[in-house]
């Protein structure tokens, strides 16, 4: 009796099967964090590095409100800047990375250590804007690339602190814990760079960097007319594999693909890559296509007119137009609650008087600057003025006594 | 202090004799000290010692101490891993059967509920029938707005059995206003109370297991995701076809991260100068505010507004064709992803704590009216976890082709009802049943769910946290919101249990919102990690000139201290 059921079952687990790994394997958003710790003029490479990758990120497809941006210095409007307004990274000039389309989120002295962590772990005050928080969940594949000057296991920022590789171990382990990334890969190009993801324990990262112990990352070239070095060896060789390569976000592309493309010849150094915290390590993290870390996963779903399954817009505009309907009919419609402020900024509409209700009227006029607090400011005057009373009080008998 | 010089002086003597005297092999010793400059060296040795053990030492301590609050840590990791509390849900369903007598009725639900606990196989989920006393069907309105915002809403959905007398099958009508389900059935089909079943209860049983496979789906989706301890919900999972699996996958995509507030911000966005206005407050009171209310035990929401003119096109966006078989411009399904142009359209995602929903109402140009998505004509989409975007094309005046410059209330209807069923869906809603009502309360419960598996979880994390990391401080803040958030999540374990979702919801969300606070608290970053080897680097140049005098001295007194005793010991 029961067989048929069970059969069915059976297969409808086997197919689960067959998807259970795609499904498990896929991440909701992408984020990104890019940070260059260096200020000064003759560090102008740095900012290019940061830049260059900020531009290839996007043009995959990463919004701005998911790329955090950190820069400790501003190139583009250094007074020794030939080129005012414009920071590149090539000596060709052919692309200005400034570009008239950026959204630095830590700028100049806000980029610190501290504020580095606190982006990490969230630990923020709660009126940081939302542009300056990282928001990434248990879904979110997250890409941290980090430049500057560096040693054994420390990055220098600005000069005048350093982080850790524990710190940054730290960091990620709490983030983790909270489960903020789905998966990470954690890029740094430095002198000693690959000393800093030696201490990393979370799982799901994938850690590179540019170069090993007591070696030194090297700049690719300078330009003449800037009169520095304008990217480093390891960024440019990544990027000209992005650019050239990963031309659109549907690319094909691994990981794997990205770092068989390192040449220590052309870099002068040897790049490192860490694959033992990733789930099946090295066979399984190079299979990762490398828009799962640049590139935005978000589709847009287009919403049918002409669909009836449940949960449709067709269905569901039917359910809705019920909804306001019984809503007009509710006595409640007139006395609506006004629990949901409006704020109407550019709106200019005017309504004409006949067929105004009244009360939107009174609303609106009611709408004043906000008390931030319930406590009666009469209560404190009062205590204020028999505070000051009971001071005058004593001074004066004090002087009566006195006088006496 | 007198004393010492005069000891230096005296041992300075015999170093500088002592070469001398050594030809002459007679060694003179050192004249002795006095006693009072003994008792006086000692004295200060003490009292730098003195110093340093009750004053130096306690600063030292106390400045480098790290506060950390006592966290009831076993309770925490209990919570985190499933064992404190198992969440079920019972669902009552209410039966009206004003054509029935009562034992028939009675009997009725027995077999209807025998054949439902045989159907289900996963027992964190069940309904439970109940009859209503027929003198309380009149005043019993259900009333799907009101029932859920009830405090104690035990009702899910209220069955009325009607005979009719020209069926020959039952069947059912799912009210899509509200949390009612008509049943009309056969006067032949009511069980007679010798049989134990009936096709009528078979017919009931289904439909409800129906009505509630989604959510039964969903749930145990949740569940499975979290709690290591139990592995009935992963069974459940694993038995369902595909398909459903794939839509709960899906949902979970696109759907908004859970937030305490939500930032509604509606947007008009023009490449001309009309519209120049639209008469949003009075659209939204009259179509979103309905869904706002629906919502306001799930979430908190805020509603903002703008206008933007001549806003156009990033210049690397594909640009609309006009499409001579539809008579219209379209847009390519590919490439609506970059529809918005973020680096201009000021869609500003930062405002005030809780993440914003953006709903986008686009009017295109006269010269490019109408437009429609290339692949299905539609003119709506959704953007996952951000929000949605609409194309309104404004009727244009026959005469000259422009945009009105007023869009009215009407003409923002359908408009405004899309952008409803977009926050339907970004709010993770389930599709199924078809009744707006039921769905939000599925909500309710699947919120209530997956809220307390995520504050349960937090505070394992949180335990994990300070056990990992003995550097970071722990301020008595985070203690009382760990108690917060625990004794919430116990009541809202019990009000599930008792089947008052609206409940368990609110003390759940206090609960999540309490366990982030104490994870994400400010003071909470051990910023700085120090090596060892950088320790020693920092305390010896400081130490160490201090150090070796102040613990050779005490060596020296201590040496002489016991000489000393040694000697007295030996001379009586």
């Amino acid at each position: 009796m029961s067989l048929l059921p069970n059969l069915f079952r059976f297969i409808s687990f086997l197919l689960l099967l067959l998807y259970a790994f795609p499904v498990s394997a896929e991440h909701t958003s992408n984020w990104a964090v890019l940070v260059s710790t260096s200020r000064f003029w003759f560090n102008y490479r740095h900012l290019a590095n940061v830049l260059s990758l900020y531009r290839t990120v996007k043009r995959l497809g990463i919004p701005d409100s998911q790329i955090i941006l950190m820069l400790p210095d501003d190139m583009a409007c250094n007074p020794r800047n030939a080129f005012p307004g414009t920071v590149y990274s090539n000596a060709d000039r052919a692309v200005d990375l400034y570009g008239d389309n950026i959204e630095v989120d830590y700028r100049g002295y806000e980029v610190t250590v501290e504020n580095f962590i606190r982006l990490l772990t969230d630990r923020l005050d709660e009126d940081v804007p939302r542009s300056k928080r990282l928001g990434s969940d248990s879904g979110s594949n997250v890409l941290v690339y980090m430049t500057g000057h560096g040693g054994d296991q420390f990055l220098k920022f600005q000069d005048s602190e350093e982080i850790g590789a524990w710190d940054l171990a730290d960091a990620f382990g709490q983030m983790w814990e909270k489960k903020r990334y789905h998966e990470l890969l954690f890029m740094i190009d430095t002198c000693q760079a690959n000393t800093m993801y030696t201490h990393f324990y979370s799982p799901n990262i994938v850690a590179t960097g540019s170069s090993a112990l007591d070696q030194s990352s090297y700049s690719h070239h300078a330009d003449t007319d800037v009169g520095v070095a304008v990217i480093d060896r390891w960024t440019y060789y990544v990027l000209e594999f992005l650019e050239t390569q990963v031309t659109s976000a549907n690319s094909k592309l691994t990981l794997g693909d990205l770092f068989n493309s390192y040449d220590e010849s052309k870099i002068h150094s040897q790049p490192g890559v860490r694959w033992d915290l990733f789930p099946g390590g090295e066979e399984e993290g190079r299979l990762r296509t490398v828009v799962d870390f640049f590139g935005n996963v978000q589709n847009v779903e287009i919403e049918n007119a002409n669909a009836t399954e449940p949960g449709s817009l067709k269905e569901d505009l039917a359910e809705l137009a019920q909804l306001v309907e019984k809503w007009r009919k509710q006595e409640g419609y007139h006395a609506i609650r006004n629990d949901i402020p409006v704020r109407n900024e550019s709106d200019v509409s005017s309504y004409p008087d006949t067929e105004v209700d009244p009360r939107y009227y009174s609303r609106k006029r009611s709408k004043g600057p906000t008390k931030m607090t319930d406590e009666s400011s009469w209560q404190k005057r009062f205590v204020g003025v028999s505070v000051v009373a009971a001071c005058a009080a004593v001074w004066l008998t004090g002087s009566i006594l006195a006088g006496s | 202090m007198s004393s010492k010089p005069e000891g230096l002086e005296s041992s300075n003597i015999s170093c500088n004799d002592a070469p001398a005297m050594s030809s002459e092999t007679v060694q003179r010793p050192p004249p002795p000290e006095k006693p009072a400059a003994i008792l006086t060296r000692t004295k200060v040795i003490a009292a730098f010692w003195a110093v340093i053990i009750f004053l130096g030492f306690p600063i030292w301590w106390q400045t480098t101490s790290i506060h950390r609050a006592r966290l009831p840590i076993q309770e925490m990791v209990n919570w985190a891993s499933g064992k404190t509390c198992r969440p079920v849900f019972p669902l009552e369903i209410q039966f009206a059967t004003p054509s029935l007598p009562v034992s028939d009725a009675q009997h009725l639900l027995r077999t209807t509920q025998h054949t439902l606990d045989d159907l289900n196989e996963f027992s964190a989920h069940h309904l439970r029938l109940k009859l209503l006393e027929s003198s309380n069907i009149e005043s019993n309105s259900p009333d799907g707005l009101r029932s859920i915002t009830e405090d104690n809403a035990d009702t899910v959905l209220s069955v009325r059995l009607i005979a009719q007398e020209d069926l020959t099958a039952p069947r059912s009508v799912l009210h899509s206003e509200t949390t009612q389900l008509d049943v009309f059935y056969p006067p032949s089909q009511v069980p007679v109370p010798s049989s134990s079943n009936s096709p009528l209860s078979a017919f009931i049983a289904e439909e409800l297991q129906r009505l509630f496979g989604e959510e039964k789906a969903t749930i145990a989706h949740v569940l499975s995701n979290n709690n290591g301890a139990d592995h009935q919900p992963a069974a459940v999972l694993n038995s369902l076809p595909p398909q459903i699996a794939e839509t709960i996958n899906k949902r979970e995509r696109r759907s908004m991260k859970y937030a305490e507030t939500y930032h509604l911000a509606f947007s008009l966005f023009t490449p001309g100068s009309a519209p120049s206005s639209w008469d949003i407050e009075a659209a939204i009171q009259e179509y979103l505010t309905p869904l706002l209310q629906a919502f306001s035990p799930i979430s908190n929401f805020t509603v903002d507004t703008q206008v933007q003119l001549y806003a156009m096109f990033s210049p690397m966006t594909p640009q609309p064709e006009y499409d001579e078989s539809q008579a219209a411009w379209t847009l390519k399904k590919e490439d609506l992803s970059a529809f918005i142009n973020a680096a201009e359209w000021p869609l500003s995602p930062s405002i005030g704590s809780g993440p914003t929903i953006n709903f986008i109402l686009y009017v295109p140009a006269p010269s490019q009216s109408p437009m429609v998505v290339k692949e299905n004509h539609a003119t709506s989409w959704i953007i996952p976890q951000w929000g949605g975007v609409f194309l309104l094309n404004a009727p244009l005046s026959t005469s000259q082709p422009s945009n009105p410059s007023h869009l009215s209330k009407e003409s923002l209807q359908s408009a405004f009802l899309t952008f409803s069923h977009q926050l339907l869906t970004l709010m993770g809603t389930p599709a199924t049943p078809t009744s707006l009502p039921l769905r939000l309360q599925t909500l309710i419960r699947i919120r209530a769910a997956s809220l307390l598996l995520s504050a349960s979880s937090t505070m394992g994390s949180l335990a994990r946290l300070t056990k990992s990391l003995p550097s970071i401080p722990i301020p008595a803040s985070v203690a009382t919101s760990v108690s917060t958030t625990l004794s919430h999540l116990s009541s809202a374990c019990d009000q599930l249990r008792e089947g008052r979702f609206a409940a368990a919801l609110a003390s759940a969300r206090v609960a999540e919102t309490e366990a982030e606070r104490s994870f994400f608290e400010k003071s909470m970053v051990g910023q700085v990690y120090f090596p060892d080897e950088h320790k020693v680097a920092v305390y010896l140049p400081l130490l160490g000139p201090i150090g070796v005098p102040l613990a050779v001295g005490l060596l020296k007194e201590l040496k002489r201290i016991i000489a000393g005793w040694k000697s007295r010991r030996s001379s009586p």
